[in-house]
């Protein structure tokens, strides 16, 4: 194996049946360490979570493809936060602040914040007011009407305040008082209250800073997206393809390092994969161990990175606003009752996570364990029933549950919830599959009885989203509908402590509230898999940031070794 | 003649005005709209803002006045634009329809060249070996759904030839090559399913014509038979096969809806499913008018090539 090729893996060839057989006598072997308890959910993966950067000096040039399933539906950040538009956004753009990239990073869970457009930052005492210094002679794209004018803080200034003005993004910026530019290359923001975490905010992959007079010109930003960063958008026909063409005029100088990135339109996945086993693409993601190695029959120099996700985006959510779920011995009881283990065994091939909300890594250093979860989260059906009992449901009771299939998975756990709360409860779940927008538009409207299968937005990498935006009662962005004053207490809290160590305490006790008083009963969750051409190098994708998807801006650091 | 096309003519009125109405109104029965799956999953839009854009997307108007806009709309040829990407539908209809017209030509005359020449041999040679693997043909043909089929092409094409056709739908202008190399696999996956019924159909009517007296005639003057197949029979055994041939148009245009998406290819197919799924109403109702019309247009067509194919037929 070459020290150059990170993560290349030896030709075992494993089949299928060796695959499970060796996890299982992996999860056996775990399981008699742990004095015999239960295994804790995923099944160790045969491929490495981390893709090393390469010791070689990058090489110029070349073409990066990639089949995807996303297709921007519009290219206006005010109006979307979709993955379309995301998967390429942060190539064509910059942000205040980010996160490191994989030639950066040690490892996948490093999540601290640098400089992008930003040089430095600093809050005053009480953390209202944010001054960020501007790196000086960032140039936009030489793109009309911009043609490589230099970026300054009022672009920036302009930028939040539309955000807040309208579209998918006004509520984390209507925190914002004011903002003033002292100098060309200062920006200072004044918060209506004082959050530490306002730098993570501005770093999440959405915030990118977008042309002032394109908004100008056009009225939208519909038809351009022109940034500072280190890829022009240089063709997008929807249906088709996007292409990026290499900035040479990037303030990062000496890089991008691939002359252009072609994202190729491809709805269906057996095309993905084929495009991906001719060549056609460079980067393709996989959900089971059983179809990456689908492809390494075919391919077995390719690059695999076992992709471990540090929270679950999809839960049970139950109108706790109305009885019965606003007894929380329902909730509890509920959450008993269902098999998580059962899920991940099944469903998710033993490589899955039981499911929790705010990413583990913000609290505690290894993935959250069924004992962690607290007893609720336990599968233990006998008292379930006695606490349905006790919250005067002994014969159980009729609800509904409506969900729309984001992965062919979910409907296996749908029906496998169902299955556990009839068995073990006696509620008659009855169950409606529906379209992405009729889902969506019920979902969000929160004015639901019953039960969905809910989701907490995919693109959140920071905690102040994870918790204060998710979970607050007054946020728009509370889907599970938490109202609870302990968490509406602890998320402001957590936005006035500026110490690590203190915040890394109040996240566990948001954490083990929403347990506690199961406010959001998440659902087991696949662990994914990033594969890659051989050639690939320093592409490796970060907790909460895949390469192919919101954590595009790792490719400026890319490069293809041919 | 010029009356019977008059009066088909006039009856596409009303199919059509029917047509708008179920598709309007079973787009407003649908959950959700256009606004909702725009905003994608943030929800952190507010009531009164979503009013603002509804108001300025003029959802907020009831449904008759809505109905009516649209009507002028279609009848001023100008449909408007689509509420999910802005872009007016002519625009997009201008990019969607030349590929569909390409795939669905093309698998066609694939269709057709496999169908008749398998149809006439099965029929001409009935019951022979030849016969039955023709037969085995149309079966197949009938049984594979397009999305089966066409899956286990690509996969298949690259596992075992490491090929597939190129992704990225490049025009015929812009590079001929490129262009032909993907279509011909999609057309030919629609074209072998659309072939099944056409080749029974030739089948079993050039068999019905083979036993007509003229025929019996044509062999008695010692005409060759190629000459007695292919001038005397199968001319008159075309008509029934035409009529299937112009039904079968709505299920390629079905078909087109799958094969463009497993094919990468941006038609009208992946373009109505996509506005359906948005709740895109103006992309998605244009589309299925244009459909409608086509197929009426279509039929009309049809029948009137009946008269070309038998002179005995007389429109009044």
């Amino acid at each position: 194996m070459r020290s150059d090729t990170p993560g290349r893996i030896r030709p075992s060839r494993l089949n299928r049946r060796e695959f499970v057989r060796i996890s299982a006598a992996g999860v056996g072997a775990s399981a008699l360490i742990a004095g015999g308890r239960r295994p804790a959910a995923a099944a160790a993966s045969p491929y490495p979570d981390w893709l090393p950067a390469s010791t070689k000096p990058p090489k110029r040039g070349g073409v990066l493809t990639r089949a995807s399933a996303w297709d921007p539906p519009v290219i206006d950040p005010r109006h979307t936060q979709s993955v379309g538009l995301f998967q390429f956004a942060g190539l064509t753009s910059n942000r205040l602040v980010r996160h490191p990239f994989s030639d950066e990073a040690t490892n996948p869970n490093d999540l601290t914040l640098k400089g992008d457009l930003a040089e430095s930052w600093s809050a005053n005492a009480d953390h209202r007011v944010w001054t960020f210094k501007l790196r000086q002679g960032v140039k936009w794209q030489n793109v009309a009407p911009l043609n490589g004018r230099e970026l300054t803080a009022a672009d920036v200034k302009y930028c939040y305040e539309a955000y807040a003005k309208e579209g998918v993004q006004a509520f984390t910026f209507q925190e914002i008082e004011g903002m003033e530019t002292p100098d060309k290359y200062t920006l200072r923001v004044h918060l209506k209250t004082p959050n530490t975490l306002f730098p993570q905010n501005v770093a999440e992959h959405v915030a990118i800073i977008f042309a002032r007079e394109v908004l100008e010109e056009d009225g939208d930003l519909k038809k351009r997206l022109i940034g500072t960063g280190p890829y022009i958008l240089k063709e997008h026909t929807r249906k088709v393809r996007v292409v990026l063409q290499r900035n040479p005029d990037y303030w990062d100088k000496g890089r991008p390092s691939i002359d252009e990135y072609v994202i190729l339109s491809t709805p269906d996945d057996a095309t993905r994969v084929a495009a991906f086993r001719t060549g056609q693409s460079d980067i393709i993601w996989r959900a089971s161990v059983s179809d990456v190695e689908a492809i390494r029959k075919t391919n077995p120099n390719v690059q695999v990175q076992a992709y471990s996700n540090t929270l679950a985006p999809f839960g049970v959510a139950l109108a706790q606003d109305r009885p019965p779920f606003n007894d929380v011995r329902v909730r509890r009881a509920i959450s008993m009752a269902i098999d998580r283990q059962k899920q991940v065994d099944t469903v998710f091939e033993g490589h899955g996570i039981l499911g929790w909300g705010v990413p583990y890594i913000y609290y505690q250093d290894t993935p959250p364990t069924a004992k962690d979860l607290g007893p609720w989260w336990q599968f233990r059906p006998a008292e379930a029933k006695k606490l349905l009992a006790e919250a005067g449901h002994p014969n159980g009771f009729e609800t509904t549950l409506f969900y729309y299939e984001y992965f062919p998975q979910m409907s296996s756990q749908v029906q496998l919830v169902q299955q556990d709360l009839k068995k073990h409860l006696n509620i008659n779940v009855k169950i409606t599959k529906l379209d992405y927008t009729g889902y969506y538009g019920r979902y969000v409207d929160s004015k639901w009885a019953g039960m969905s299968w809910g989701f907490q937005s995919g693109h959140a990498v920071g905690l102040d989203e994870r918790t204060y935006m998710y979970m607050h009662s007054k946020s728009t962005k509370n889907f599970f509908r938490v109202n609870d004053p302990i968490i509406d207490e602890l998320t402001t809290k957590l936005r006035r402590t500026p110490d690590r160590a203190e915040q890394r305490a109040i996240a566990k006790k948001i954490v083990d509230r929403e347990y506690d008083q199961v406010l959001r009963m998440w659902m087991p969750y696949d662990n994914g898999f990033l594969v890659f051409q051989p050639h690939m190098r320093n592409v490796a994708a970060g907790a909460l940031r895949r390469t192919d998807g919101y954590g595009c801006p790792t490719i400026a650091r890319s490069w293809i070794d041919k | 003649m010029y009356k019977y096309v008059i009066r088909r003519m006039l009856l596409v009125i009303p199919v059509l005005l029917l047509s708008s109405l179920v598709v309007f109104g079973l787009m407003r029965v649908m959950p959700g709209d256009a606004l909702t799956a725009l905003m994608g999953e943030s929800g952190n839009v507010g009531e009164k803002e979503l009013a603002k854009l509804r108001k300025d997307l003029g959802l907020d108007r009831p449904y008759h006045e809505q109905y009516a806009l649209w009507v002028w709309q279609m009848v001023s040829l100008n449909p408007g634009h689509s509420i999910f990407t802005n872009e007016p539908i002519a625009v997009s209809l201008k990019k969607a329809i030349p590929v569909t017209l390409e795939l669905a030509s093309l698998a066609m005359i694939i269709g057709i060249v496999i169908a008749v020449p398998v149809g006439v041999m099965s029929a001409t040679r009935q019951d022979s070996a030849s016969d039955y693997v023709g037969r085995v043909i149309a079966v197949s043909g009938l049984s594979f759904p397009e999305f089966w089929l066409g899956t286990l092409v690509i996969t298949f094409a690259a596992i075992w030839f490491h090929w597939i056709p190129p992704i990225g739908y490049v025009s015929l202008w812009e590079s001929p090559w490129k262009n032909l190399q993907q279509f011909l696999i999609p057309a030919a996956v629609l074209g072998f399913r659309l072939s099944a019924a056409t080749m029974r159909m030739t089948r079993s009517t050039v068999l019905e014509v083979l036993r007509e007296d003229y025929v019996r005639t044509a062999w008695a003057k010692g005409l060759e038979g190629r000459i007695v197949v292919y001038k005397h029979a199968l001319k008159n055994a075309l008509i029934p096969v035409v009529t299937i041939v112009g039904g079968q148009l709505g299920v390629l245009l079905a078909g087109t809806v799958v094969v463009e998406t497993i094919f990468a290819l941006p038609g009208m197919g992946r373009l109505t499913v996509e506005a359906i799924l948005f709740r895109d109403y103006p992309v998605v109702q244009t589309n299925v008018m244009l459909v409608a019309a086509t197929l009426v247009t279509l039929n009309l067509v049809v029948d009137l090539t009946y008269a070309w194919l038998d002179p005995r037929i007389r429109y009044r």
